[in-house]
């Protein structure tokens, strides 16, 4: 009698075993997607005032201008513009038969409302070149600029520019965003709980979708569940036992791991990050020009690419982004591998060859310091650097701060050399890490040069359309490059993995990322 | 007893202030700034200089703590800094999540540590004895996060019975309560089982032998419950450390809670929420110990004697 209530016990306990196992069952054009793990914690989806969006975000709001993988601008909510010549106006022609998910026609009128909610925020600048926005007729708008702004576009096909429906806005306040949030996209706000997930569902009424997806709406998907999951080993085991059915960002590190599994695709798609070692053009021995270039040159990408990311991804030979046009420049101003130019320019600069492998300089050994953060990717990166350091006879010591304090040790100027990575696909990088007015951090370099913040100037507001401005950016650019306040690296990719057997996406992915232009496309397989 | 509840009570407001100061000096002594991840490449030393100034950044130590301190007794948190919403909010969204996953794990170790303890003392230094020792040394050494991705792999992907993350359904909750929960077990095996011999050799218990009474009656209803005081403090003692201890576990299980959030706001340097946060934690600790004390007083006689 007692055995029969133990194996009773047990059927009972499978069972309540099996029911649990049966709760996250999936059903037909529903999907569940994991975030990057950077966007873990994104506190609210309101893009005027938040400090940091997640992809979801761009799925709830439409943007006036959508950008492509290529970095080129396509027509969204503004259906086509034209810059003056001289950049001091610009006018946009709205698409017709927009409403937000609240009813509320998107018309002109919407413009210059959305334009003055953003003058309250943090976010401002990116819209402080608009003087005046005026309302030509109901599906016109010109705005009259204070100084040309040729990187307008750019900030318009960002999602912080995304544009919310400003009556709802005004009269959530604070809710706004967390728990209602009213936009023109593809996908309603249905629940969001911070740190955990975001619920989505299709807004029917959709028929404005960018001309980059193949679909214009609406959505196929009917329901989407963003999680957020900080842990990538969690996230990778909930992808392999069906639990979700996309990762938004795949570390490196798992490539192998995910390929081995029958079910699951990795996409590689280029990123918008730079690995780079910033050169400190203060601190003796970088003072001397020769000894930052010998340092730059010692540093071997190719092998970088190939012995600590498995060939995934590209190498890095000047600052920028490959997608971005300001990162071709002149081939003599390229900075690669050439291990004999940096001994050369080591002698020249009087630091000889000691027995010991470490060069030396009237008695005193070439030592400094190279400056790191503590996580797993950057150690690794660093002391394959340091390696490659000795190898030319430059002996670097590796101190390593956590990420949030060593933007403070950043400010106190005493680095040398320092790995970091920075992610951003806009030549204005250039000006935020190399202007001489943010010494110490973000300008790592300590880089103050005359020349080249005449040229900055002229690349930041001295240019009156985008043709002009690419042109200027790269003259600086070039010549930041010529100065060796660092030694570029490594350019990874993103890499998204789905569910095959779950997930239909389209054979090429439009757009700076796998985002709003993709989901329109993407089907569920019944 | 009323009158000992109230002073206990009096005496934690000079604790509490203590552990404010402490609270806030940590987060604004250590190096790293909020405003580093709130402007955004393209902005200038001017927006800086402003966004310093609407969050008071820019008034010295001492007018911060005492602008944060005439809020917090006001019952206003203030407003989160990077994550731009009221600090009120946001813990109300974390807190049920950390009390579930507390509270549970909390009632399966004393459950599952009392009984295994008490298992243990019976079979002292026997096989049996051995095995569960052996098993809480193994509990209370694994680090937490490992033993928690542990749990995943056998529980979920090889067996598939619990979700391998989340916070949706009460199954997800199996893992996570089992991972704290064991590492808790192994502290309570270890008091109740000494505490049980110790019992066990009092002159009362021989005096219960001598009047016939079983073995296992005596352990149960004196030995046990005699065994139980040290037990409950241990127990009250931990339910502040379950709270902040969870941290580790609710990154593993992409579990929302206070954990989660304090890691968030303290890598961006987010000074109200991790000030809160850190209150939270405190207070837990602090009310824990004054629940311990009381407990014991209720369940202990000569405690209450003393009182008078």
């Amino acid at each position: 009698m007692r055995k029969l209530l133990a194996k009773a016990a047990l059927a009972a306990g499978i069972c309540f075993a099996g029911l649990c196992a049966a709760v996250p069952a999936v059903f037909a054009q529903e999907a569940t997607i994991v975030f990057n793990t950077n966007e873990v914690g994104a506190p609210t989806y309101n893009p005027i005032k938040a400090s940091m969006l997640n992809a979801a975000t761009g799925l709830i709001y439409d943007m006036l201008v959508e950008q492509d993988a290529d970095l080129s601008f396509h027509p969204h909510l503004a259906e086509s513009w034209e810059e003056a010549a001289d950049g001091m106006s610009w006018v946009f022609h709205l698409k017709k038969g927009v409403t937000f998910h609240n009813g509320e026609p998107f018309n002109a009128q919407t413009i210059p409302a959305w334009l003055e909610l953003f003058k309250e925020s943090d976010n401002a600048y990116m819209s402080e070149a608009i003087d005046k926005v005026e309302v030509v007729d109901d599906y016109t708008v010109k705005f009259a600029m204070k100084h040309p702004d040729p990187n307008l576009l750019y900030n318009l096909s960002s999602t912080f520019m995304a544009i919310p429906e400003p009556k709802a806005y005004k009269a959530l306040g604070d809710k706004f965003g967390v728990t209602e949030a009213i936009g023109t996209g593809p996908y309603k706000l249905e629940s969001f709980n911070v740190g955990s997930e975001t619920v989505l569902v299709r807004n029917d009424a959709y028929t404005w979708g960018s001309p980059l997806s193949k679909n214009t709406g609406p959505a196929k998907i009917q329901k989407l569940t963003f999680r957020e999951i900080a842990e990538e080993s969690t996230a990778f085991l909930e992808l392999k036992t069906g639990g979700v059915d996309m990762l938004l960002g795949v570390p490196t590190d798992f490539m192998g791991e995910l390929k081995s599994e029958p079910n699951i695709t990795v996409l590689t798609l280029p990123g918008s990050e730079v690995a780079y070692m910033s050169i400190n053009v203060t601190s003796a021995p970088f003072t001397d020009i020769k000894v930052r270039e010998a340092a730059a040159f010692a540093i071997n990408q190719q092998e970088i690419l190939d012995s600590i990311y498995g060939g995934v991804g590209a190498v890095a030979n000047t600052f920028l982004i490959s997608a971005l046009p300001e990162s071709q420049v002149d081939p003599k101003y390229l900075v690669k591998y050439d291990p004999e130019r940096s001994k050369t320019l080591l002698d020249e600069a009087g630091w000889k060859m000691a027995d010991d492998g470490i060069r030396a300089k009237d008695g005193a050994p070439l030592k400094v310091s190279l400056w790191t953060q503590s996580d797993t990717s950057f150690r690794r990166l660093s002391e394959v650097v340091q390696a490659q350091l000795k190898a030319v006879g430059i002996d670097a010591e590796i101190t390593s701060f956590d990420s949030s304090s060593i933007r403070d040790q950043y400010k106190s100027g005493k680095q040398q050399l320092a790995v970091r990575s920075y992610e951003w696909n806009n030549a204005d990088i250039v000006d935020w890490f190399f202007g001489g007015d943010r010494l110490g951090y973000p300008n790592t370099s300590m880089f103050n040069d005359p020349k080249a913040e005449e040229l900055r100037k002229k690349a930041m507001s001295g240019s009156a359309n985008s043709e002009q401005r690419q042109a200027n950016f790269k003259t600086y650019h070039e010549y930041v490059l010529s100065q060796f306040p660092l030694a570029p690296i490594y350019q990874p990719t993103v890499n998204v993995a789905y569910n095959k057997d779950r997930l239909v996406l389209p054979e090429q992915i439009h757009g700076t990322e796998v985002g709003p232009v993709t989901f329109m496309d993407m089907t569920v397989k019944e | 007893m009323t009158a000992y509840i109230v002073r206990r009570l009096l005496m934690l407001v000079p604790v509490f202030l203590a552990v404010s100061v402490v609270i806030f000096l940590i987060i604004h002594l250590i190096p790293g700034d909020p405003v580093d991840n709130l402007i955004k490449i393209g902005s200038g030393p001017e927006q800086r200089a402003a966004i310093v100034a609407r969050y008071g950044l820019d008034r010295s130590l001492p007018e911060q703590y005492l602008i944060w301190l005439a809020g917090l007794l006001r019952g206003d948190l203030g407003t989160a800094i990077v994550a731009q919403r009221p600090v009120s909010t946001l813990i109300a969204q974390a807190l049920p999540h950390s009390l579930a996953l507390g509270g549970l794990s909390l009632l399966v170790s004393a459950g599952a540590g009392i009984v295994l303890g008490a298992v243990a003392m019976r079979y002292r230094d026997g096989p049996i004895d051995q095995a569960i020792m052996g098993g809480v040394l193994l509990g209370s050494t694994l680090p937490t996060f490992w033993l928690g991705l542990l749990m995943i792999l056998l529980f979920s992907v090889v067996l598939g019975w619990f979700p391998v993350s989340g916070a949706r359904t009460w199954s997800s909750l199996v893992l996570p309560v089992m991972t704290i929960g064991l590492a808790g077990t192994a502290l309570v095996v270890r008091v109740t089982r000494i505490a049980m011999i110790e019992a066990a050799q009092k002159d009362f218990v021989l005096l219960l032998h001598a009047k016939g009474l079983s073995p296992s009656r005596i352990r149960l209803r004196h030995v046990l419950r005699h065994a139980l005081t040290p037990v409950v403090t241990i127990l009250a003692l931990r339910i502040g450390w379950i709270l902040g201890g969870a941290v580790t576990v609710e990154v593993v299980f992409a579990r929302p809670g206070l954990g989660t959030l304090l890691i968030k706001a303290l890598n961006q340097h987010d000074y109200p929420v991790v000030q809160a946060c850190l209150l939270m934690l405190a207070m837990a600790v602090m009310l824990g110990t004054l629940v311990g004390d009381i407990l014991q007083a209720a369940i202990d006689p000569r405690v209450r004697a003393n009182l008078k």
